[in-house]
């Protein structure tokens, strides 16, 4: 994929081209936010990492102007405040997600890859992996044609994972978008109902779909 | 003091009232003597209108013999007038004034000297024949002179009393403003603590000093918290901070493989992780603090909030060995920021799992008394001393018997600084049945109709 980091932090900057590189993946970098948007309406770019505070123009400015431009393309924004108000801000200001600095590389290309498959997607009632189905119209799941009963908390668990089938999720992104928690529990949320569905949906099935990526996440995959 | 007086206030308005007053004496005063004046001098005529009469009495009946006797009966008596004459074509017949020309009504005459102007009148007995009585003008002018003077002691004494009850008014006012800026200077000074006196009179005054010590006290709280976050982030970071710099050296020197690195590197990480956790707590207790999230406000439905988050700690409960029920007395409608609320359960429930031994029930319980929503997380684990339950929730207050356990003791000062943000009372529970009860009492949001 080819990336724009818009960050004017260059260590941060570097350490972002770094990880991105490593997951082969191509990254255009600039300084300030008014080099930014210029390189932004220039190029064709799978997603756009921009931080929220720019010298020139501020991250949020930035991206409510490509979209009032028309301009779709994904964008992550990076910020250092941790004000749930700056997540609701910078979300409804045009961002596909928001991560907060210091982030876990492993975070930030989830997310990456999660809002860039995201895009431009058009989305289903039926969702399926392998032979797990879930009608989100219905509200029902299956796996080899037996119904699995699910709790409403599971169900949304399964939904994201299934959406995000293939791709890494974070312990994170679970929290903010299955239980729409914006802060780190001390319990074991995520791990304790990932075990409950997956006794329901892998347990004597054979082949097990949700994994556990160490240091990293889920993910939710068909061998 | 004396010419700082001069410039208040107070003295301003007592000397505009002072200076109004002595004009309404001083037109009072005028008005008065006019009038006297007048009266006295009206008297003085009347008598030698009587005098003069009993004179033409005296003519008509027997001519200008019986005229003269007349003149000489009442001449030298008290109670008539003093002056008298009669004349004869310009040479006087009888009294005791000297020839003068002739007018008839209303005559002043200058009298023996200064103060002594004599006031008569004077009428023709026939063609020729002049008759004038008159009086000394002294007596009048006694009388003036004292009325002038007791209406200058009065004048006098209205001043005093404006002057003195002025500056009487004055003085206090000054006091009570010398007050209120030395409290203000010692505050400059650094006493945070001095207050302004309040009277107890409940006069503008005592308002004005109790809103301003209000203020300050919450400008105290505001600095209060301000300098306990600063001391927290300065105590409490340096233990995990040093923490992190010892594992990194024992790292550095007791490191042999690539693998030990790697779990050094990695506790390093998590270590940094739990420090910025920290920061991000304090931040997060300072911002909500401020009050500056309360715009962001809805309608919150409890009952769908407390079984959502029912939902999410059930199963997290269960895998400890501890029971969460939920117990739904009534739905009750609140406004505050959800997001916030669920964090605030979610650290009380949390707080339960983690500081009770397994087999401990938990209770989540929604209900409502008139018009507070009752939200109460209760276990019926080992508790906490009542003596301790002022210190819960300060922030980074940690039991001894839970600093072995992970966190930072920020928990429940972050329920704190939510219930604040939305005008909750919080409580603990304060019976013998066993464990910990917080109950949090939220305003309930008035239905529509319901009011």
């Amino acid at each position: 994929m080819k990336i724009l980091l818009i960050e004017d932090d260059r260590e941060t900057a570097a350490h972002i081209v770094h990880a991105l590189e490593s997951q082969g993946h191509s990254v255009e970098q600039v300084h300030d936010g008014i080099e930014g948007l210029a390189q932004a309406r220039a190029g064709e770019h799978s997603a756009l990492i921009v931080d929220r505070m720019l010298p020139g123009v501020d991250g949020l400015s930035l991206v409510k102007q490509l979209r009032a431009e028309g301009r779709q393309t994904p964008v992550l924004f990076l910020t250092t405040m941790s004000g749930l108000d700056d997540r609701v801000a910078g979300l409804e200001g045009g961002g596909d997600d928001y991560l907060v600095k210091p982030f876990a590389f492993s975070e930030l290309l989830a997310r990456v890859n999660a809002i860039t498959r995201r895009h431009g997607e058009s989305e289903p009632t039926r969702l399926r992996a392998a032979d797990l189905e879930m009608d989100l119209i219905r509200r029902t799941a299956s796996r080899g044609g037996k119904n699995i009963d699910l709790q409403p908390q599971e169900f949304r668990l399964l939904e994201y994972l299934l959406r995000n089938a293939g791709r890494v999720v974070t312990r994170t992104m679970l929290l903010e978008n299955v239980w729409d928690l914006h802060f780190d529990p001390r319990t074991n949320i995520v791990e304790t109902h990932l075990s409950r569905l997956r006794s329901k949906i892998d347990r004597g099935f054979g082949a097990e779909l949700i994994h556990t990526v160490r240091g990293a996440g889920y993910i939710l995959r068909a061998d | 003091m004396r010419i700082r007086f001069l410039h208040t206030e107070a003295f301003r308005l007592s000397a505009i009232y002072a200076g109004i007053f002595a004009l309404s004496v001083l037109a009072m005063g005028s008005v008065v003597f006019v009038m006297t004046d007048r009266a006295l001098r009206d008297q003085v005529v009347q008598f030698s209108r009587a005098d003069i009469a009993a004179m033409r009495n005296g003519f008509d009946a027997e001519g200008v013999k019986e005229a003269r006797e007349v003149l000489q009966q009442i001449m030298g008596k008290p109670g008539e007038s003093d002056f008298f004459l009669l004349q004869k074509d310009g040479v006087p017949i009888a009294g005791n004034l000297p020839a003068m020309p002739a007018r008839g009504g209303i005559v002043s005459l200058p009298g023996s000297g200064p103060g002594h102007d004599i006031l008569g009148v004077g009428e023709f007995l026939e063609p020729g024949l002049y008759v004038y009585a008159g009086s000394d003008l002294q007596r009048v002018h006694a009388t003036e002179e004292e009325i002038l003077q007791t209406l200058a002691w009065l004048f006098a004494l209205a001043m005093l009393l404006a002057i003195g009850g002025g500056t009487l008014v004055s003085r206090s006012f000054l006091r009570r403003s010398d007050a209120m800026a030395r409290a203000c200077r010692a505050i400059m000074d650094g006493d945070l603590k001095a207050r302004i006196p309040v009277r107890g009179a409940h006069d503008e005054l005592d308002r004005l000093a109790g809103t301003i010590n209000e203020m300050l006290d919450r400008i105290a709280a505001l600095m209060e918290n301000l300098r306990q976050v600063t001391n927290d982030i300065a105590h409490d970071l340096r233990t995990p901070v040093s923490h992190l710099r010892q594992r990194l050296e024992r790292a550095r020197e007791e490191s042999h493989d690539a693998k030990d690195y790697a779990e050094a590197l990695s506790a390093a990480i998590e270590k940094t992780d739990e420090i910025l956790q920290l920061f991000a707590s304090l931040l997060r207790i300072a911002q909500i603090e401020g009050g500056a999230r309360r715009a962001d406000f809805t309608q919150i439905a409890l009952g769908p909030l407390l079984t959502h988050v029912r939902d999410m700690f059930g199963a997290v409960a269960e895998a400890s060995g501890h029971h969460l029920e939920l117990q739904l007395g009534a739905d009750v409608t609140i406004r505050g920021d959800r997001a916030l609320i669920i964090q605030l359960l979610s650290n009380l429930i949390e707080n339960a799992i983690l500081h009770t031994p397994e087999g401990t029930a938990i209770t989540l319980l929604l209900s409502r008394a008139g018009e507070r929503a009752l939200i109460t997380v209760n276990d019926d684990g080992p508790g906490v001393p009542r003596e301790e339950h002022t210190k819960l929730f300060q922030r980074l207050y940690r039991r001894e018997a839970s600093r072995s356990r992970p966190g930072y003791g920020l928990g429940l000062s972050l329920v704190a600084a939510i219930a604040e943000l939305h005008g909750a009372e919080t409580s603990l529970r304060d019976d013998s049945a066993p464990g910990l009860g917080i109950t949090l009492s939220f305003p309930v949001t008035l239905q529509p109709g319901a009011g």
